[in-house]
């Protein structure tokens, strides 16, 4: 596969690089399916831990599926708003994957699910206005999606890139979502790089898939958004490596994208954005790969955000006691030791696994192979030179800034 | 030593925490190798017989004892220590003629862990700093410059449990099957086929009439089958090259030898020998490779010779992938081992020295600092 891949497939722009195992195929084909609530749902009413929030409900309201439920008190921030309908039984603390303790509010749900009505459907708002009113969130770099936009604007972007590339084991949900609904994507790339002012707005997508790469071709067809099929290699689904792929560019260690005046978009930001400027719905529910040997019925979930881990997992059955919960993908996601957790709209994926695996630190042996897939080119070895900060050169240093990870 | 990040100033965690593996460690480098290694043993012993059992047992324990010690007396006890010991033991076996005394093969292998492994920390090939180190110290029983031309193997109806000391020289030998009638003994005793080309590029080799190539390959080398399947003289696991090919193979499957190297050192060496001038009647021809006699490709058979007649072929699959004495990046490697093919073939036609290939690689060895500093990556952004 890698040898047919790396001879036959996509020209890859860097070197070095993994085809790992990719583990989705059990799933990869089954539809998003939406999980039912079943249980009180603890919802974060902030998205990031250093923002000021300030509650709109108190405890007995009863609360619709789209009310509001937080509103930003300072500058920055974005609301939250109900997953569900039913009534706030308490306010208290949840633990979040990403964010450790935050503020939340305790919502029992009534079976009922009664949904708010869309308020705003008429008015004239910009893309840019609806996005913050409707709470979406970039997941890379962690920030309100509007806010992101804003600093692209005011940074004067050329380009944009919409990364669906998701080389992770397991993780499958944006590939699902390029699956169900290709068109949506399209627009909402046009959107958004109508509402940027870019030059060109390019999808990357995994050339392994060729379905969804010509189904996206024939919806971009005349709508000025490029598809560019890049090589299934493991890191192509950093930034970095994204514009240098794509647009030849090269980010400076430790830099940004918008430092060479490049936007990149991860998907599940624009899946969240679809819904809100499409559908007019505020950002409720988390699309999410739940997976892991520990777990009987792996899929890509339609998941309310609040929902504990706990009972998502016992509701895919666990298939034996697990020893580790990883939010986000196997190589760069983070573990979790608290059952309790919930799931916030940057969840793109938790993993459960039977057991947790580490390496004890032994000796290099100078086999080269880290030097060799290193997409960026960083000499590892050369850290083991460097037992102090003294000793460490500047070219070390610099290595150091530019690891990607 | 485990990296801390403030360590060099940076605010990010460098090497993020993998949740996944793929379950490989440096010990399933050095098992693989031992495996690789093992199997040509057991080749040898077919071949060589219980001597070369003796041999490489001595090696073996020799070194993991020797090596044991010093992880006493250091208290270091890195894991897999024992296991890299062993494999360079049997790394030093494999290139000993089976028919060496015990102590040689004792004082080989605690020269490879005192000195390569302890002092040079394993930068030159340890096996390799033994061997020649013992080929210094015991030039009688390891040939300096061709002492050791006639060595024995074993005959058709008695591999494996044969008395390799009970030897004869054969007077018309035409092939290791075929002259198998004409010997009593358990062992013919040969020429071996790297000691019979070295004579020949230095002109010993008589022409016949016009035929210069024609005398070297009818009369004097054994079939090239024979060179093959590695029933010729040599070290223990020296000749066979298709056992050397197979577990090379095995290795490069397993991705603990990258295809590059072993190809680069055959090829660089047939390079060679197709270019550099042969002695033949005091006259220096030059691309030997271009020969015909009778319209026979002589100098194809000739570079053929070469290649599968010893050392070499062990050298390019075994002992120059060394991982920790080979450079790190594939591209290093390459000029790496085109250093060690055309050195070792300059060594065999022109130098003095037996075990030219080992010579190689060991100065090869010297050079992989400089060039992995060379054959740098650039960083990306910079």
């Amino acid at each position: 596969m890698s040898l047919l891949s790396r001879y036959l497939g996509p020209k890859q722009a860097f070197e070095g690089g993994l085809f790992l195992p990719d583990q989705k195929a059990e799933y990869a084909r089954q539809p998003i399916e939406t999980l039912p609530v079943d249980g009180p749902l603890h919802v974060p009413l902030s998205h990031m831990a250093d923002w000021s929030v300030e509650p709109v409900v108190r405890v007995g309201d009863r609360v619709l599926h789209g009310s509001l439920l937080s509103e930003p008190s300072g500058s920055a921030g974005l609301p939250v708003h109900s997953p569900v309908s039913g009534r706030v039984t308490a306010f208290s603390r949840a633990w979040t994957p990403y964010d450790g303790l935050v503020p939340c509010v305790t919502i029992e749900p009534d079976e009922r699910n009664e949904v708010l009505s869309s308020r705003h459907g008429f008015e004239n708002e910009s893309v840019i206005v609806q996005l913050a009113r409707h709470g979406v969130m970039c997941q890379s770099p962690r920030a309100a999606l509007h806010e992101y936009l804003h600093a692209a604007i005011a940074r004067g972007v050329g380009d944009l890139i919409i990364n669906a590339m998701e080389t992770e084991p397991y993780l499958a949900a944006d590939l699902r979502t390029v699956v169900e609904e290709p068109g949506r994507i399209v627009d909402t790339a046009c959107e958004l790089a109508d509402a940027l002012g870019v030059v060109r707005a390019i999808i990357a997508v995994p050339f392994r898939h060729r379905r969804v790469v010509r189904r996206l071709n024939s919806e971009a067809e005349g709508r000025g958004v490029e598809i560019v099929a890049l090589a299934d290699v493991y890191p192509q689904c950093s930034p970095v490596l994204l514009v240098k792929s794509l647009l030849d560019r090269e980010i400076p260690p430790g830099g940004a994208p918008l430092d060479v005046g490049v936007v990149v978009l991860p998907l599940s930001s624009i899946r969240s954005a679809a819904h809100a400027l499409l559908d007019d719905r505020p950002v409720t529910h988390a699309v999410m790969t739940v997976a892991g040997d520990a777990i009987r019925q792996p899929g890509v979930f339609r998941v309310a955000i609040g929902t504990p881990i706990e009972r998502l997992a016992n509701r895919l059955g666990l298939a034996s006691p697990m020893h580790q919960v990883v939010f986000g993908g196997p190589l760069t996601g983070v573990s979790v030791d608290n059952l309790s957790t919930v799931v916030t709209s940057e969840c793109t994926g938790a993993l459960f696994f039977k057991s947790r695996e580490s390496v004890s630190p032994v000796p290099c042996i100078r086999c080269g192979w880290c030097v060799e897939d290193c997409p960026i080119g960083i000499a590892p070895t050369d850290f083991l030179k460097s037992e102090s900060r003294s000793a460490a050169s500047a070219m070390v240093l610099l290595q150091a800034d530019a690891c990607i990870d | 030593m485990i990296i801390e990040p403030r360590m060099l100033g940076s605010q990010k965690l460098l090497g993020a925490p993998l949740h996944r593996l793929s379950g490989h460690t440096h010990r399933h480098i050095v098992r693989a190798w031992l495996m690789a290694a093992s199997v040509m043993g057991l080749i040898g012993i077919v071949l060589y017989g219980r001597a070369a059992l003796w041999v490489l047992l001595t090696c073996v324990a020799a070194a993991v004892g020797v090596d044991t010690i010093c992880s006493l007396l250091s208290r270091n006890r890195t894991p897999g220590r024992t296991e890299r010991a062993a494999l360079t033991g049997l790394l030093l076996g494999l290139t000993f003629p089976a028919t060496i005394p015990w102590a040689v093969a004792t004082f080989g292998a605690v020269v490879s862990i005192l000195i390569g492994q302890v002092v040079f920390q394993g930068t030159l090939q340890p096996a390799l700093v033994g061997r020649v180190v013992a080929q210094f110290v015991f030039s009688g029983y390891l040939s300096l410059g061709g002492a050791l031309a006639y060595s024995p193997v074993l005959t058709p109806g008695h591999v494996l449990m044969g008395d390799i000391r009970s030897a004869e020289r054969v007077a018309d030998y035409r092939g290791w099957i075929e002259s198998q009638e004409s010997t009593t003994f358990e062992a013919y005793e040969l020429e071996r086929p790297v000691q019979i080309l070295r004579r020949f590029a230095v002109s010993q080799v008589e022409p016949d009439g016009d035929l210069r190539y024609t005398p070297l390959i009818r009369d004097l080398l054994p079939p090239w089958e024979d060179t093959i399947f590695g029933v010729v003289p040599g070290g223990i696991g020296e000749t066979c090259t298709v056992g050397l090919i197979i577990v090379g193979l095995y290795l490069i499957h397993r991705g603990f030898l990258r295809w590059q190297l072993p190809l680069t050192v055959l090829a660089s060496a047939a390079f060679a020998l197709s270019i550099l001038p042969v002695e033949i009647a005091r006259d220096y021809r030059w691309f030997p490779a271009l020969e015909f006699e009778q319209d026979r490709a002589v100098g194809m058979a000739y570079i053929l010779y070469h290649l599968t007649s010893g050392q070499l072929m062990l050298t390019a699959f075994l002992l120059a992938g060394d991982v920790t004495a080979s450079p790190m990046r594939v591209h290093g490697q390459i000029l790496y081992a085109a250093g060690i093919g055309v050195i070792a073939v300059f060594m065999r036609l022109y130098g003095v020295l037996d075990g030219e290939c080992y010579w190689a690689v060991l100065i090869m060895n010297a050079f992989v600092t400089t060039i992995d500093r060379q054959i740098r990556r650039p960083v990306l952004g910079t």
